[in-house]
This record gives structure tokens, C-alpha cells and sequence, in this order.
């Protein structure tokens, strides 16, 4: 029973937690750009008053434009069900594994591509063919990362991955693990839309990809898929603190182990995002066309750490 | 130390080098090049160093001594200068493009593991796990030189595969004897000096450093 609440708690935390998370990037970039910046709660006012205004949908459109918002923000509340954030043996665990999430994460991304392409204007379908390249570049690094963890772990399933790295903490600072780290933070900004592949603070046509397939949506649709994308981010925050580094990730299921796992969790997740704003700050937009270079160097990084985590036995 | 942090101790700074090196084949100009480079061997004093401190030898730590001296100081020095110099900045056409030659890069470690997996069955040294990655680097210092066009990033090539050769030589036997080393040394630094004069007189005569341009004589 207590497992069941963990996991509504967890969808909770997810809904709750994710424009603040997104908030806190945004303040602490213009922070570091020497801007005063919104406050952090400025993403939860964005949604209230998107969820407020009308709603125009252009009449070119399909179901698909007016489904995909739901869809994404459907994807986002399961995965953030099978997502290991506070405790590491949930009830759904058998219901997923690492696959599972990592394709309805890619689900999503799909959707809001097609979705792109419906109204049948031309920044929709060209954001979406920007983000089907990106999507197509990271998915096989996602792929043999994911690999590279389970086969080290003997599971695919999440919470077995995290359970078995709390055994042997050892392993956390390996040469694959870290690799693999690596690998699937450059695809986390990638996937999530953030700075070097795209610039999630502009409307300008040659350079943007997630706003160009959102630039038709407007009210509640908008409100939706605006966070379910910052929800994309939080989930891939938390997969990356608690996959390769599970420490404080409760065991048993005490509510003094789960206030700390919580604590905890939370500050992981305030490391990785201020080390996303600081890097931000750090550097440029890469050219469309650097983006295949930068996203191939992940993907060595993910092949080298599956062949130092499984070919030397 | 303990061997049991010896091991993936190894593994992760080998890995660290084998990496420098890769980012030689991601960047694009000649300064990253050189850094990279520097950066490589710095990774590399980080695994003498290990060894020389799990195995006890005194002289591993008068070779880390030298190569920090010699590699991550005194090279990248003299070769950012001859870069000014010369005026070359970027390696503008490379023979083989940037995800291509990271996709070959990626390959070559996977060769390299393979060719490596008997000597890993015979051996029983704790460090035989970061052999592959020793001959990974050699073998991407090697793709550096033949897939690039500019002298001085070829001269960056032959050091990284040279590096990759001693690295082999502290992983497999812990280091070989100073003296050897030394030669080894002496023999790295001429042959380096040689390729600046080199390069120095292929500017001169040719106005470029692009060795794709060396096909017909001059008086």
C-alpha cells in the first residue's frame, strides 16, 4: 500500500517540482549573465495564465494536433511512475524497465513532431524535421548506454540498476560508469532542447527546433506541452543523479529513509541543474550541422563504456 | 594502494587519455589540438603515478617527472610557438570528416580490444584491463596522422601514438629500465625537433603547412 502512495507521491513530485526546476535554471543563468531575472516561480505563473487564455487552433488542423498535447504529457506521467527518484523497489517496477522509459520519453518527442507537421506551416515542419535529426543521432547512444549500465548491473530494470550500484559503491566512479554518465548527460541536453543544440530562450527561425513545433499552440495545449517538456527535463535530471549516482535512494520504505531520500534527491537534482545553467553560460549555440559531431562524440563515449564495462570480465 | 581501486584506477585515467586523445579527432583547430595533447600526457603522469605508487618502483617517479616536464610543459610549448609562427590555425579540409572519424575512432577501440583479448587472458596483472586502451591510443594517434592534412597536427599524432606506446610499456611491465627510458626520451625529443625544423622549412618553401601540396618539386 505505502509502495502505491510512493509512486502517486512520486507523479506528484514530478508535477510539482518541474517548472521550479526549470525556474531555477532560468534564474540562475540570467544570475550568471548579470541580468536580474524572473523569479523562480515564474514558470507555475507562465502555466496559470496559459491555462487561462483561448485556445486557437488553426483549421488546417487534424486530431492529431489537438491529441499530441495529451499524449505528451501522458508519456511524461508514466515515466515519471517508473522512474526510480525515491525509493529503489516500486511496485511498478515490473511494469517497465529502462527500455520502457526511454522510448515513451522518445514517444513523446515523436508526437510533438508529427504535431509540428500538421498545421502544414512551414517553421512547424521544419522544427520537426530538425528534432526527428536529433532524435534519430541520439537515440542509438541512449540505446548502448542503456546497454552498458544493464549489462553491468545483470538488469535492465531501473530499480534493479539502482539497487545493484548501492551494493557496490565502488562501481559509481568505474571508467564505463562515468563514460556512460557522460554519454547520456550530452543527450539530455539534446533531448531536452537545452543550449548547445538549441536555444530554448529564442523565437529565431534559422536556429530554433522544440519552439518551431510549438509556435501553432496556444492556451491550454501550450500550457500542457510546456510541461510535459520541463517534466522531460526534471525525469532525465533524476535518472541521471539516481542511475549513476543512487546514494541516499531509500531502501526500505520508512519515512525517515524517504525524507531523505527526498532531501536528497532534490539537492542532486539542484547540482546537475545549475550545472546545465552554468554551462549554458559557458557556451555557444552550436551550427545545426556541428550538432551530428557533438552528438557522435556521445556516442562514443556510450560505445567505450560498454567495451570497458563488458568486454573485460 | 589497494589493489582493489588499483584496477579501475587504472582503468579510468587510461581511459581519460585514451579520451584526450579522441578530442584531437572532435576539435577542429590547432591550439585545441595542442592542449588536448597536453592534456593527454598530464592523464598520462596520472597513471605512472598510480603504478609507481601500488608498485613501489622509485623510478616511475622520476619518468612521471620527466614526461610532465618534457610532454605537458615543454612540447605544447614549442609547438603553440612554431603555430604562431607558422600561422596555422585551423585544420580546415581533414581527409576524413568529424563524426566519421569519431565513428573510425570507435571502431579502432573495438579492434584494439579484440586484438588485445589474448594477452589480457594470459596476463595477471592487475592493469590488464587498460592494455586495449594503451593500443587504442596508438592506433588513434596513428588514424590522426594519416587522416589529417596539416604537418603540425600530424606531429600532434605522432605524439599521441607515442604516448600511447609508453603507456603500453607502464601498463604491461611496469615500466621499462630508466636507461632505456631516457633513450626513449631523447629519441621522442629529437625526432620532434626534426619535424619543426621540417615544418619550418615546408613553410617556407610551399607557403602552407597542408602536406597535400607536396606533390611537385621546387627549385
Amino acid at each position: 500500500m505505502l509502495g502505491w502512495l510512493l509512486e502517486a507521491a512520486q507523479c506528484l513530485l514530478t508535477l510539482a517540482a518541474a517548472p521550479g526546476a526549470i525556474g531555477l535554471v532560468r534564474w540562475i543563468k540570467a544570475r550568471l549573465q548579470g541580468r536580474r531575472g524572473a523569479p523562480l516561480w515564474q514558470p507555475y505563473l507562465d502555466l496559470r495564465r496559459l491555462f487561462r487564455q483561448e485556445v486557437i487552433i488553426a483549421p488546417s488542423t487534424s486530431w492529431i494536433f489537438r491529441a499530441a498535447p495529451a499524449v505528451l504529457f501522458g508519456c511524461m506521467i508514466v515515466v515519471s511512475l517508473l522512474v526510480p527518484m525515491l525509493a529503489a523497489p516500486l511496485p511498478l517496477d515490473g511494469a517497465g524497465d529502462l527500455v520502457v522509459v526511454v522510448y515513451l520519453l522518445l514517444l513523446g518527442t515523436f508526437v510533438l513532431s508529427l504535431a509540428g507537421l500538421d498545421p502544414g506551416s512551414a517553421f512547424g515542419g521544419m522544427g520537426s524535421s530538425r528534432e526527428m535529426t536529433i532524435a534519430s543521432l541520439a537515440e542509438p547512444t541512449v540505446a548502448l548506454a542503456i546497454f552498458g549500465l544493464g549489462v553491468t548491473a545483470g538488469s535492465t530494470n531501473l530499480g534493479q540498476i539502482v539497487a545493484r550500484t548501492l551494493e557496490n559503491p565502488a562501481r559509481v566512479l568505474s571508467a564505463g560508469h562515468l563514460m556512460a554518465f557522460a554519454a547520456l548527460y550530452i543527450v539530455m541536453l539534446a533531448e531536452t532542447g537545452r543550449l548547445p543544440v538549441d536555444n530554448p530562450a529564442t523565437h529565431l527561425e534559422l536556429t530554433m527546433i522544440h519552439e518551431a513545433m510549438v509556435l501553432e499552440y496556444s492556451g491550454r495545449y501550450l500550457a500542457l506541452i510546456e510541461w510535459a517538456s520541463w517534466m522531460k527535463f526534471f525525469i532525465f535530471l533524476s535518472l541521471l543523479s539516481n542511475l549513476f549516482l543512487p546514494a541516499g535512494v531509500a531502501a526500505t520504505l520508512t519515512p525517515a529513509a524517504l525524507a531523505v531520500s527526498l532531501a536528497v534527491l532534490l539537492a542532486k537534482i539542484l547540482i546537475l541543474a545549475v550545472s546545465v545553467a552554468i554551462l549554458e553560460t559557458q557556451v555557444a549555440k552550436l551550427r545545426l550541422f556541428r550538432v551530428p559531431e557533438l552528438l557522435s562524440v556521445s556516442f562514443l563515449l556510450a560505445l567505450l563504456a560498454v567495451t570497458s564495462s563488458v568486454l573485460v570480465r | 594502494m589497494d589493489p582493489a581501486y588499483f584496477t579501475p584506477l587504472c582503468t579510468l585515467t587510461s581511459s581519460l587519455v585514451l579520451l584526450a586523445g579522441i578530442a584531437i579527432l572532435w576539435r577542429h583547430s590547432l591550439p585545441a589540438y595542442i592542449d588536448s595533447f597536453a592534456r593527454q600526457s598530464f592523464f598520462f603522469v596520472l597513471v605512472i603515478l598510480a603504478v609507481a605508487a601500488t608498485t613501489g618502483t622509485r623510478e616511475l617517479y622520476i619518468v612521471a617527472a620527466m614526461v610532465f616536464v618534457l610532454k605537458v610543459v615543454v612540447i605544447p610549448r614549442l609547438l603553440h610557438r612554431v603555430r604562431r609562427t607558422v600561422g596555422a590555425d585551423l585544420e580546415i579540409h581533414p581527409y576524413v570528416n568529424v563524426p566519421f572519424s569519431l565513428a573510425i575512432a570507435g571502431a579502432l577501440t573495438l579492434v584494439s580490444y579484440v586484438v588485445a583479448a589474448p594477452v589480457m587472458a594470459l596476463s595477471d596483472l592487475p592493469t590488464r584491463a587498460s592494455i586495449p586502451l594503451a593500443l587504442a591510443v596508438i592506433f588513434v594517434g596513428l588514424f590522426i596522422v594519416v587522416s589529417r592534412r596539416s604537418a603540425l597536427t600530424q606531429i600532434v599524432g605522432f605524439l599521441v601514438m607515442e604516448n600511447g606506446i609508453a603507456l603500453l610499456a607502464v601498463l604491461a611491465t611496469y615500466g621499462i629500465p630508466l636507461i632505456v627510458e631516457l633513450g626513449v626520451f631523447l629519441d621522442v625529443l629529437l625526432g620532434f625537433l626534426v619535424m619543426l625544423v621540417f615544418v619550418h622549412r615546408i613553410r617556407e618553401t610551399f607557403d602552407t603547412t597542408d602536406v597535400d601540396r607536396l606533390r611537385k618539386l621546387r627549385q
